[in-house]
């Protein structure tokens, strides 16, 4: 049996995560909301999180109909997820009144339609980098407690760290491969050229030639034509030979 | 006469692209600071948040003293092209703006693939460049352990060789009695090496290496403060990697037994391997 607290340290366990090559950002939105769910005691809990430079959006929801409604919201540009992305933490709202329908007029009707009449919204933000938002939905005649909201914000940015983490280390992991990559294969090229001069009694420039006309014959990379050559797969035949 | 002028065009084109960067990395580590001074006040106001905004201030402290590092490095660079004879072509940005940053005589790039063997270097000077050598050759000393352990390495006096047998007496033989290695790292994996030889004492703790090592980080990926220069720059050891592939043919081995037998004969003879390599490729040296 678990107590409140060892829930509560669960939850920024399964949320600070591994960053490593198995991190899956939709099981890490489904951690945080179906968390967020149980901790919070509302009905259900959505995720809208931004995925990059392109305006690209992710949604997850601990229920799949309310993953529906934020997914019918991001491609409307509304609803309380959009709102909060925009401009930060967003007070809680009470769904059936006339400004709330006529602020998300798609939404509303449809969160009303699943049984919640409250909504809060919290910025999923690291280092003043709002990245997404976590949307609380409930049907309690009462809003939430201020250490409720307080304890959703600390999920949010327990949450947000994690992701910010991990999009960083993928960025990392791309430029450093980049540029082993790129001095690899120059470095590939150069062997190339001594395997080619031995083999056909060249000069190293003479060896170049002939391991670009391949290439650009072939239409394949000098780096791939080179690999192939110095690791025996391609026996490039002499062009002045015949 | 057309070099002469196409060489100091491209001296002052350089150092007018080296102030820019300098400015750029000092209007950037502004930025950096106003973040940390108003996050240290936050800090010293607001009891409840106290722990994250001293965080976020030392966060934005780090990367203030990043961008100083860089901007220091770029106006280095931006004085030296400068002052650049007009009849002599223009160096690439090197290592003797890092040594002249860190205050140093001898400066070495090492940038390592994921074996932590040195894929491409740079040097500020012939000690720096025939310590790089040493390293390639007998696949020891601080910058391998700098890259292997991703941490900081230094050694002094005995003590060198003691950490690096055969490194330490080499070393001094060429005229430097320490030596401070610290990996490059990008969010953990580490992508290359600078090594500084007989350092001004207060340079180990004063944090300069490790900031010019974060600058040096940036420049060679790509980000804000990219220079493609200190990558397309660094010597790839062509001659080496064209005898390796002569060898491998020839004998026929494969190309990382080649390297080997290289580096082996270098040290028997107590010489660079571009040196042998040189001698592989003209037909003079024979290795069978």
């Amino acid at each position: 049996m678990s107590t409140p607290d060892m829930r509560l340290a669960d939850a920024f366990v399964a949320l600070a995560g591994t960053p490593d090559d198995s991190y899956d950002v939709a099981r890490h939105l489904s951690v945080l909301t179906g968390h967020s769910v149980a901790l919070l005691g509302v009905g259900a809990v959505g995720a809208v999180l931004r995925a990059g430079d392109q305006g690209a959006v992710r949604v997850s929801a601990s229920d799949p109909r309310v993953t529906q409604l934020e997914t019918g919201a991001v491609d409307r540009c509304e609803g309380p997820g959009h709102d909060c992305c925009r401009t930060g933490a967003l007070p809680e709202t009470v769904l059936d009144t006339a400004p709330a329908h006529q602020r998300w007029p798609h939404y509303t009707p449809r969160a009303l339609a699943l049984g919640y009449t409250r909504v809060a919204a919290l910025p999923l933000t690291v280092r003043e980098e709002t990245v997404g938002a976590l949307v609380l939905l409930h049907s309690r005649s009462t809003p939430l407690t201020p250490v409720e909201l307080a304890l959703g914000r600390s999920l949010a940015t327990a949450a947000a760290t994690a992701l910010v983490r991990e999009r960083e280390l993928t960025r990392s992991r791309v430029l450093t491969s980049q540029l082993e990559l790129a001095l690899t294969s120059r470095i590939v090229i150069e062997q190339a050229k001594g395997v080619l001069a031995n083999r056909m009694t060249l000069s190293m420039d003479q060896a170049f030639d002939v391991l670009r006309s391949h290439a650009r014959s072939h239409r394949v990379k000098l780096a791939d034509v080179a690999l192939d050559v110095v690791e025996g797969r391609l026996n490039i035949a002499d062009p002045h030979a015949a | 006469m057309a070099a002469k002028q196409g060489s100091s065009g491209q001296a002052t084109g350089r150092a007018g692209s080296a102030w820019l960067h300098a400015a750029r990395a000092g209007r950037r580590a502004v930025q950096q600071g106003i973040l940390a001074d108003q996050h240290e006040r936050l800090a010293a106001l607001t009891a409840d948040r106290r722990t994250f905004h001293e965080s976020m201030a030392s966060i934005h402290r780090g990367t203030e003293r990043r961008h100083l590092a860089a901007a220091q490095l770029h106006d280095a660079r931006a004085r030296r092209m400068s002052d650049w004879p007009q009849d002599r072509a223009a160096p690439p940005l090197g290592l003797a703006e890092v040594a002249e940053t860190c205050e140093t005589p001898s400066a070495a790039l090492a940038l390592i693939g994921a074996d932590h063997r040195q894929l491409a270097v740079s040097s500020s000077d012939q000690l720096s460049r025939s310590a790089l050598d040493l390293e390639y050759i007998l696949g020891l000393g601080p910058a391998t352990d700098a890259a292997k352990w991703i941490c900081t390495v230094s050694a002094s006096g005995p003590a060198v060789d003691g950490l690096w047998p055969g490194y330490g007496s080499e070393l001094a033989a060429l005229g430097a009695l320490s030596v401070i290695a610290v990996p490059l790292t990008s969010e953990g994996i580490c992508i290359g090496t600078l090594a500084v030889f007989d350092p001004p004492p207060d340079l180990a703790g004063s944090g300069i290496l490790a900031w010019v090592a974060d600058a040096l980080t940036d420049g060679l990926q790509l980000g804000p403060d990219a220079n493609p220069e200190l990558y397309e720059t660094a010597d790839l050891r062509p001659v080496v990697n064209q005898a390796a592939g002569l060898l491998s043919e020839r004998i026929p081995c494969p190309i990382g037994d080649a390297l080997s037998l290289i580096r082996a004969r270098a040290y028997a003879e107590a010489t660079s391997p571009e040196t042998i390599a040189r001698r592989i490729v003209s037909g003079e040296l024979k290795i069978n």
